[in-house]
């Protein structure tokens, strides 16, 4: 465990750095697991293999008040086989009580109760009271982006065994560079995220036309300038630095986000919902520029992109509701999660989610995940990257 | 088709996944098969539910109608097996679920769905198997995808409101149990069946609880429906827009409202009823809430949602459905004329409103003015409102039509514009654009709204002259901007990629002659704006287009020019692609050179406004090809001629040659009269015996040519044929050109009718005779009349053959300056059988005094020796006349100021009568000064003005002029050759043989 806790360490800082509206409310989960760290019972659910897979129809999850933003986040890690089948092979807690707070075990008998019990939609109560053990409270209102970060650092902390595999199939990494402008000094920080939270806007508070250019814009370097400048080692003074991100690798399963809020003086947030396509396909390559890449070429081999789910908002910041739009992996086609309520829904449909100036209340794509379309196998490790 | 059936005829791969399905299934098929319609009409979902009541009455219905069915079958022996299956699925699934509907409807739900998932898999797979099948028009896919999807949402909204019935069903049993049950005061808490009830209560609640979720995510699905629907309709009005903009441009393009008015109409009609529902699922919520209830938390967030979406449809369906237009301004909308009528229209595509109510309408003309200095405000003097007309029938629709409207400047507001004033703004008024907005005040269902609808901007002109610089600003306009509120645009006009210029120019051509422009067309024009080597990406300026390029008039002026006159004479001959039209002078010879002799093209004048001329081509024996271009037409001389007629009938008369018509095959090589036959004007064919009072006549067009001259380009009308009727059209430019002809510039015709031309009667004329050829002019009327030919055919004064005049007889008519009546009339010079006698007789011939009281009519006529006189006619009303003869030389070279050449309008057609005064005096004169006259003489009153008003320029000599040492005077009737002035002059020679 030494060594695990070791990475989590390091991996700490992307936990916290993707965006603003995080809370920095993961100590406390590292220090809690820690006790129920007994040896794991390498004992596997027999009974969750086997054919489930093969009915894999979209099953609805009950809200349980206030937790469709759960729900849709559930889905999405449900509906990406690739998690399901990570999921499958998780060390079962030994004890009741054990099971009953460990998030991976709740989402796995979840799946199951999707899969199985042939009904319309399940409730995810189990799940929700085990999240609630967690610093996840019910009933409240979340933040997509935030409880998509909190639910998978969770699903880490507390998976034993294929751990290393749910980091490949999430984690971004990214080198920081810092490049003083007076003398050579250079800072060079390798880091992972779990979502690149994307501008919509930029400095300039002008509107980035379309995903592509935010993620341009995310990769565009930055001079840190005036009040940000930063103490260079070598000049021994505060100067003015570039600041730079290279892409170093991406994985299986690629989150975006895009921070459709902003901050007005009232330090009321305000929820933006202009006009934002995008694509079905999405290829990195054509995206960033030679130095903003720091990958071989097998790695950028692997950069081409297929869009897979957007969780979406309707309403505004303070109130709203989540459902997910997820492009099945198995059968190829859209439906829409709303809760109890699955539908199938065509690429049309999705696209109503790019947003629209004028309306407010419109549903608006937040969080998109994109899957990889020809991935490299084995996928390299994160920690070669670190 | 029922979903059984449909199972049914899968593939046999699939069917086997149903065989497997119902294998272990305790619902045996033989029950599904027999009572399929029933199973399918139920809704075993919902049973399926905890606590459901209905689970056990669906169980129930069941086992009552697989009794009937029982029961109804027959003795035969092939019931027999199905009888006996049916009794024991009878006594086993009642053994089995009796006590357990709840499994058996999850059951049945899941075999139903598992069944449709097989059934989408095998139709899948079945579309596939076949070939693909023909992809429909992306139009007709669309317009079936919204079709479909407006099915798709009127369902889910019925489905709906059937949960949103049931969950009121269950709120009213909960309601009731928990009045009678609950009893706060605790008496009962111990009690355990207090407890039991309170449990159900609990359990409930829980059912409520999970029903208003349901309904709740229902009508989020159909908003989310509605929000793509209503995200496809508005791409098809956005389309809609566009195709409008271009059909106002004359493009092509369907701009019928009614499928987007349906389609609005049944989502708007589909967004009020959700609104209705949303207001009941309010009403609920009153009578019960709970903690987390989310009727409480959801329904205020899709309330927000809808009513977005409503104002939103409903504001994008208030369009202006005709853009403001004058009735008459044919396919030019967009340019109004102050204190004209014009129209406009408004619709609001979401047919729905309340009869009660009346929506009033009101229009308001730019009522955000943009700033710019000098921006004429105008009022509309008309009444600006209307209440929305509902239509008597739903077909209609609701419109808000204004006609006959009418706008009126203000004036205090215009600081002298146009008046030369000093708050001359930036924009002339053609590029002023203005706009006009509807507005509406929409109610229905208690959604009030104020609805708004602009339409395109339009010029306003106070000219009909500025009609044509109007239109092309409304060209400009709608062909760069989409933003119909940019009344600025013309502030800084941005430039036109020429594909799109070119693509609305040959619209303009397609709807003012149903052709568009082709390709060559296209590069010449291309090459006249943007040089020689235009490419895909060239822009032209604003300033290039329509403003005056130093040629006297701007590129578009002069293509308006063109479209004019393809609208008022050549629409027939454009469409069937006979005028090749635009053709630069370069093209037309590389085009023409490898062609046969007497190949022609018809093309635009460049230098012409609207003008249109033929060019043929000629290879003589030696060297290279010649090429022919006659003078353009204009809608001028169109008018009373047309093209297809002038080409048949031109001819081109040459030395010593018959005239001829060298016009015989169209470009690329089409005979001359199969490509323009059927556009002949019908020809009277009349022969000389029929009792006709008049004969037949006809105007045919000849140009002459020089010997030592490549080209002419003047040309003259002669009568011919039966020579009844004379028609002048002169032309103007022929002065300028150097060995042409001096013409004088009447621009008008003259037509000398049979009634006042010399009676036909006593002109004993042979009409076919009668030809314009050399050797045979005989026509007394030819030689007046076109005084040119005579100089320019020396043999055609020859030969009067078939003159029989008895000088009583003819009557001259000043317009056609009878010259030869003249000639004819005086009685010595003239004899039977023509002038055979045109030997150098000067003393034997009289000069043809003609008196003229037509003033637009000057022309030389010149004779050889021995032959006649010249005739002017002198505008300005001048009875102007001068005879001369002329020894051995015809000299004549005219020059009059351009301005005296043009008429007076209603001087153009001018006829005299016989008995005229004119006439009178003429034949008095005639009488008087037989020996020798004087034109001075015969009016001496005329002779003054005669020298005032005309100019002599250098290399010409205007006649008419008694004192000009070059004039012959009467008295020395042989006058000393002088070639030094004359030198393009040919030389007249007559030969005798010419004659006979």
């Amino acid at each position: 465990m030494g060594q695990t806790s070791g990475r989590q360490e390091r991996n700490k800082k992307p936990e916290v750095a993707p965006s603003e509206i995080m809370e920095a409310e993961i100590e406390v989960q590292n220090t809690k697991e820690e006790t129920k760290d007994v040896k794991a019972k390498n004992q596997k659910l027999t009974s969750v293999f086997g054919l489930a897979d093969l009915k894999n129809e979209a099953i609805g999850l009950y809200n349980l008040g206030q937790s469709c933003c759960l729900n849709s986040l559930l889905q999405v890690f449900l509906m990406n086989i690739h998690f399901t089948r990570i999921l499958r092979r998780i060390t079962v807690p030994p004890s009741p009580a054990q099971r009953r707070n460990n998030v991976p075990y709740q989402m796995l008998l979840l799946l199951e109760k999707m899969q199985c019990g042939k009904c319309k939609a399940v409730g995810p109560t189990d799940l929700a009271c085990c999240l609630s053990e967690h610093r996840v409270e019910l009933f409240v209102q979340h933040d997509a982006a935030q409880l998509f970060l909190t639910l998978w650092n969770l699903l880490k902390k507390q998976m034993k065994k294929p751990v290393e595999e749910l980091s490949d199939l999430y984690t971004i990494c990214i080198q920081e560079h810092l490049a003083c402008q007076k003398c050579s000094f250079e800072v060079k920080n390798n880091s992972t995220m779990l979502t690149l939270p994307l501008p919509v806007l930029d400095a300039n508070s002008h509107r980035l036309k379309t995903l592509e250019d935010c993620l341009q814009y995310f990769f565009h370097p930055e001079e840190l300038t005036g009040q940000n400048m930063c103490f260079c080692q070598q000049c021994g003074r505060k100067t003015t630095f570039l600041q730079s991100m290279k892409l170093v690798h991406l994985p299986q399963t690629l989150a975006l986000h895009l921070k459709r809020f902003c901050f007005e003086r009232s330090s009321r947030t305000q929820k933006l919902s202009l006009h934002l396509p995008f694509p079905q396909e999405l290829d990195l390559r054509e995206i960033l520029t030679e130095s903003q890449c720091q990958a071989d070429d097998s790695e950028k081999g692997t950069w081409q992109f297929e869009l897979f789910a957007v969780v979406a908002h309707s309403g505004l910041s303070s109130c709203g509701h989540y459902c997910a739009y997820i492009r099945s992996l198995t059968d190829c086609k859209w439906y829409c999660f709303n809760d109890s309520e699955v539908c199938q829904v065509s690429w049309d449909d999705v696209k109503c989610t790019y947003g629209h100036s004028n309306l407010y209340w419109r549903e608006t794509a937040y969080l998109l995940f994109y899957m990889k379309k020809h991935p490299q196998q084995p996928w390299p490790g994160v920690s070669e990257c670190l | 088709m029922a979903q059984w059936q449909e199972v049914q005829s899968l593939a046999n791969t699939y069917l086997e996944q149903v065989h497997q399905l119902y294998a272990g299934s305790a619902l045996p098929m033989a029950v599904r098969q027999s009572l399929a319609a029933w199973i399918e009409s139920q809704n075993w979902r919902q049973a399926a539910e905890p606590l459901c009541s209905q689970a056990r009455m669906l169980f129930h219905s069941l086992l009552v109608v697989l009794g009937e069915r029982l029961g109804s079958l027959g003795s035969d022996r092939e019931d027999f097996m199905l009888k006996h299956n049916l009794r024991k699925a009878h006594r086993d699934l009642q053994a089995e679920f009796e006590e357990k509907p709840e499994t058996f409807a999850n059951l049945v739900a899941n075999l139903l769905q598992e069944e449709r998932r097989i059934l989408r898999l095998g139709q899948a797979g079945e579309q596939e198997g076949s070939a693909p099948a023909p992809s429909p028009a992306p139009e007709s896919g669309r317009e079936q995808q919204i079709q479909q999807r407006l099915g798709d949402f009127h369902r889910a909204l019925q489905e709906a409101e059937r949960a949103f019935r049931h969950l009121e069903d269950l709120q009213d049993a909960f309601d009731f149990c928990f009045k009678v049950h609950y009893r706060p005061d605790g008496e009962r808490n111990s009690d355990p069946e207090y407890i039991q009830e309170l449990k159900s209560l609990q359990d409930k609640l829980q059912n409520l609880h999970r029903q208003r979720q349901e309904v709740l995510a229902l009508m989020q699905q159909l908003l989310r429906r509605s929000e793509t629907l209503q995200e496809l309709l508005q791409q098809e009005l956005g389309g809609w827009r566009a195709r409008q903009q271009r059909q106002c441009l004359g493009g092509p393009g369907d701009t019928n409202l009614r499928p987007l008015e349906t389609w609005f109409t049944e989502l708007g009609q589909g967004l009020f009823q959700l609104r209705q529902l949303l207001r009941a699922l309010g009403e609920l919520r009153q009578k019960v809430t709970y903690a987390r209830d989310p009727l409480v938390t959801e329904t205020p967030l899709l309330e927000q949602r809808l009513q977005e979406q409503l104002t939103h449809l409903l504001r994008s369906a208030f369009v202006v459905e005709q853009q403001p237009s004058t009735p008459n301004a044919a396919k030019r909308p967009l340019v109004l004329r102050t204190a004209g009528k014009f129209s406009a229209r408004a619709r609001l595509l979401v047919r729905l409103h309340d009869r009660n109510h009346r929506m009033e309408a009101r229009i308001h003309i730019d009522r955000d003015p943009p700033n710019i200095r000098g921006f004429r405000r105008f009022n509309i003097l008309t009444s600006s409102s209307k209440t929305l007309l509902a239509g008597d029938s739903p077909q209609e629709g609701l419109i808000c039509d204004f006609q006959y409207l009418t706008l009126k400047e203000q004036k205090d507001s215009r600081a002298g514009k146009g008046k030369g004033g000093g708050g001359e703004g930036p924009l002339v008024v053609t590029e002023e654009l203005h706009l006009i907005t509807f507005t509406l005040a929409y109610a229905y269902c208690g959604l009030e709204l104020e609805l708004e609808a602009t339409t395109l901007p339009f010029v306003i002109i106070s000219n009909n002259n500025q009609f044509s610089s109007a239109w092309a600003s409304i060209l400009w306009f709608n062909m760069l901007s989409s933003d119909p509120k940019a009344q600025q645009f013309f502030s800084s006009p941005p430039p036109a990629p020429w594909p799109r210029l070119a693509e609305v120019l040959s619209w303009q051509f397609q709807s003012v002659a149903e052709r568009g422009l082709s390709r060559d067309n296209l590069l010449m024009l291309a090459k006249k704006l943007l040089g020689s080597k235009p490419s895909l990406d060239s822009t032209v300026a604003w300033s290039k287009f329509s403003k005056d390029s130093g040629s006297g008039f701007s590129f578009w002026a002069w293509l308006d020019g063109i479209l004019g006159l393809l609208q008022e004479h050549l629409k027939q001959l454009w469409k069937k692609g006979l005028i090749l039209g635009f053709v630069s002078h370069k093209q037309k010879e590389k085009l023409l050179k490898c062609k046969r002799s007497g190949t022609f093209l018809l093309r635009f004048s460049e230098t012409v406004l609207g003008g249109v001329t033929f060019t043929w081509v000629e290879h003589p024996e030696t060297g290279p090809p010649i090429f022919h271009a006659v003078e353009p037409y204009t809608a001028s001389e169109l008018v009373s001629l047309a093209l297809p007629d002038i080409i048949r009938d031109y001819h081109m008369s040459m030395e010593e040659k018959n005239p001829e018509n060298p016009l015989k095959f169209l470009y690329p090589n089409i005979a001359r009269d199969e490509a323009f036959g059927p556009f002949y004007s019908q020809r009277m064919e009349g022969n000389l015996s029929d009792s006709q009072k008049y004969l037949n006549r006809r105007l045919i067009r000849v140009s002459s040519r020089p010997p030592n001259r490549r080209q002419t380009e003047e040309e003259l009308v002669v009568a011919t044929q039966d020579l009844q009727m004379l028609q002048l059209q002169p032309r103007g430019q022929g002065t300028q050109q150097p060995g042409g002809l001096p013409w004088p510039q009447p621009l008008g015709t003259l037509q000398v009718t049979p009634g006042n031309v010399g009676t036909p009667q006593g002109v004993t004329m042979t009409p076919g005779t009668l030809q314009v050829t050399p050797g045979n002019v005989g026509t007394p009327q030819g030689v007046t009349v076109t005084p040119g030919t005579l100089q320019v055919t020396p043999g055609n004064v020859g030969t009067p053959q078939g003159v029989t005049m008895t000088p009583g007889t003819l009557q001259v008519t000043p317009g056609n300056l009878g010259t030869p009546q003249g000639v004819t009339m005086t009685p010595g010079t003239l004899q039977p059988r023509g002038l055979g006698m045109l030997q150098p007789q000067p003393q034997s011939l009289e000069p043809p005094q003609v008196a003229s009281g037509v003033p637009n009519f000057q022309g030389t006529l010149q004779v050889a020796p021995g032959a006649v006189g010249t005739v002017q006619v002198l505008p300005g009303g001048l009875r102007g006349d001068s005879g001369t003869l002329l020894g051995t030389v015809a000299v004549s070279s005219g020059t009059l100021p351009a301005e005296q050449g043009t008429l007076p309008a209603e001087l153009r057609d001018l006829e005299l009568l016989p008995g005229g005064r004119d006439m009178q005096e003429l034949l008095q004169s005639l009488q008087e000064l037989e020996p020798g006259l004087e034109a001075a003489g015969l009016m001496p009153d005329v002779v003054p003005t005669l020298e005032e008003s005309f100019q002599l320029s250098p290399g010409s000599a205007a006649l008419l002029d008694q004192h000009d040492p070059f004039l012959p005077q009467p008295e020395d009737s042989v006058l000393p050759i002088v070639p030094s002035l004359f030198t393009d002059f040919p030389p007249l020679h007559i030969d005798p043989s010419d004659f006979q």
